[in-house]
């Protein structure tokens, strides 16, 4: 077949391609009966109300001297690993916001950190497109600094996001810059799966962000400046099980609701998003109008144990606790006494659900937690 | 305009810089480049075909809405201000309490010893085992917690987790002279009308009166800030 002949073909698979969206688009939106908010109050709901004092910070971790990039909770509860611009991992006791250890990275350019199901090790990556594995009990070298134990190389590009498969301290998935997900095994330092790339059915764009489903580490969900989302499953590295489409911008943020079967997203158009898994539909869009016509973007999510709080960290330094139920916004922890003197990058929740870490371009963390008088349904 | 005059009358004239793109190389892999992407293309083509079948069975938002909504008020959350369980979520506190007093900040001293305060945090009852303010950390008005509107917390409280671990000399400013007034009924919220009648002072809240003790009713017995 001469090249012309396959430009022209080229031309009429786009063309049927845009049709098939368009058409799987109008289906979609004659399935969306309603939205979680229109449900909710169809049903009599009413949204969470926080009194002042109700959410509070109650620590401050202070020990970063640049950005905080990134942070992750220990299973276990009260560890917490946070990256920074300044270079370093920092290992905290959130109980007694004391650090364990303080990491020198090789690099340090990190963008990302996750800690092991275990809590032996904390994983991170950034600009040198590795991620890089630390065992914590390794012994410091002479200057105080702790060895790479592993560094898992292959990317070919930034690796923006990284996330220890639950339950296991060996396999590991990053996001990247390459456009392409990879699972790990870290005990060999290969490349298990590729997911997306070149000529595969992948994200277009860098993978910003990815998140495992806690009731099924088979699945998992990325983010991409291709404005999608996509559901993976590891087995099937070929295809992504799912695309999810409708942000105008960026997606920086996804999340697993805690039920595995929804994610959220937030995204550099604004707006949070639901989506379920089995049907593909959005189901609801978390959106706050503001003063000014520019929206600020989504730079990180998280959800409460129940599902029924969605935090959601914004560049002009909001920091808005959802209803997801009725879609309002019930507290921003921006706008409290004792908050971050800047942008909110990185948020999380403690395992137990019982206590929030937010990190900051100020370059701390901030731990809230619920102090207020608990009235009984 | 008189610069090219002079120019041209003083150097030879040159032509003019033209150009030339390198000679095209014939793209070997254009034709497989083409024929991958096409290939692309009728993958996806394919995808959808499947996937627009697979709607056609799909259930409407709605269920979904009602699986979420019936899964959030199913489970209990505790950075929610209401629950539905009959006893009340203690993780918080057991959080904060759960550890050596020491390492605490001024946290420990609020949540131990606003009960009674006008910030009426209360102590769940699995926190009474904590013994606090048997350190020397809390509870001294000196003590000026982080938070402004809890600046008044550091009076002693009537809390159970003080009763047996803290002295006066510990915790409490109050003159020993200080008569609680509703002795016989320690917990009683129902006592209104309890009046105090010490003179203690509150140095470090601003909001309270130089005899903070009951100078008005209050809803909790023997309410020191109210």
């Amino acid at each position: 077949m001469s090249v012309t002949e396959l430009k022209e073909r080229h031309l009429a698979a786009t063309e049927t391609v845009n049709n098939l969206r368009e058409r799987l688009k109008q289906r979609r939106r004659s399935l969306l009966d309603t939205d979680i908010a229109g449900y909710a109050a169809s049903q009599g709901r009413t949204p969470v109300t926080f009194g002042p004092t109700d959410l509070v910070c109650c620590r401050t971790l202070q020990g970063h001297t640049g950005k905080v990039y990134s942070l992750d909770w220990t299973s276990e509860k009260n560890r917490i690993v946070s990256a920074s611009q300044d270079g370093r991992l920092i290992v905290w006791n959130a109980l007694t916001s004391q650090k364990t250890h303080a990491i020198k990275l090789p690099c340090a350019w990190v963008m990302t950190c996750a800690f092991s199901p275990t809590g032996q090790s904390v994983a991170c990556g950034g600009l040198d497109s590795v991620c890089s594995i630390f065992n914590l009990n390794s012994p410091t070298d002479r200057d105080g600094n702790l060895a790479v134990s592993r560094m898992l190389s292959g990317h070919k590009g930034y690796v923006s996001s990284c996330q220890y498969v639950p339950d296991e301290d060996t396999h590991l998935i990053t996001g990247s810059g390459d456009q392409t997900c990879v699972l790990w095994d870290i005990t060999t330092g290969l490349r298990t799966s590729v997911f997306g790339g070149e000529f595969q059915s992948g994200h277009t764009a860098d993978v910003l962000s990815i998140s495992i489903n806690g009731s099924n580490s088979r699945m998992f969900v990325s983010g991409s400046c291709d404005a999608t989302a996509r559901l993976w499953d590891t087995r099937v590295a070929s295809r992504a099980v799912r695309t999810f489409h409708g942000h105008e911008g960026d997606v920086n943020s996804v999340k697993f609701f805690p039920d595995g079967n929804r994610f959220g997203t937030g995204s550099d158009d604004g707006t949070c998003r639901l989506f379920d898994i089995r049907t593909g539909h959005q189901l609801q869009v978390y959106h706050q109008q503001h003063g000014d016509n520019e929206a600020a973007h989504v730079t990180s999510i998280a959800f409460s144990i129940s599902g029924r709080l969605l935090i959601a960290g914004y560049t002009n330094g909001a920091c808005y606790v959802w209803d997801t139920l009725l879609a309002k916004v019930v507290l921003d922890l921006g706008s409290l006494q004792n908050t971050h003197e800047g942008r909110i990058s990185c948020l999380g929740l403690s395992a137990d659900g019982s206590a929030l870490c937010t990190g900051s371009w100020d370059t701390n963390l901030k731990i809230w937690a619920f102090g207020g008088y608990r009235r009984v349904m | 305009m008189a610069t090219p005059t002079l120019r041209s009358s003083s150097v030879p004239s040159l032509p003019p810089p033209s150009p030339k793109s390198p000679p095209e190389y014939p793209d070997l892999y254009g034709k497989r480049r083409e024929a991958a992407r096409v290939h692309m293309l009728e993958r996806e083509i394919t995808f959808l075909e499947e996937e627009l079948k697979s709607v056609e069975g799909l259930q409407p938002a709605s269920r979904c809405c009602e699986e979420i909504a019936d899964y959030v008020m199913a489970n209990s959350d505790p950075l929610l201000p209401s629950t539905k369980k009959n006893r009340r979520s203690c993780r918080f506190w057991k959080w904060l309490c759960g550890m050596p007093c020491f390492n605490l900040s001024w946290i420990c001293c609020c949540c131990c010893c606003c009960e009674g305060l006008s910030l009426q945090l209360k102590l769940p009852r699995c926190c009474c085992d904590c013994k606090p303010c048997s350190c020397s950390c809390s509870c001294l008005p000196s003590i000026n917690c982080s938070l402004p509107k809890w600046r008044c917390c550091c009076s002693c409280p009537k809390s159970q987790c003080c009763k047996e671990s803290c002295g006066l000399g510990n915790c409490c400013t109050f003159p020993s002279s200080c008569n609680f007034g509703c002795p016989t009924c320690p917990s009683c919220p129902s006592c209104c009308s309890c009046k105090c009648t010490c003179t203690c002072s509150c140095p470090s809240c601003p909001k309270v009166s130089s005899c903070c003790c009951c100078t008005k009713s209050c809803w909790r017995p023997c309410c020191l800030c109210c």
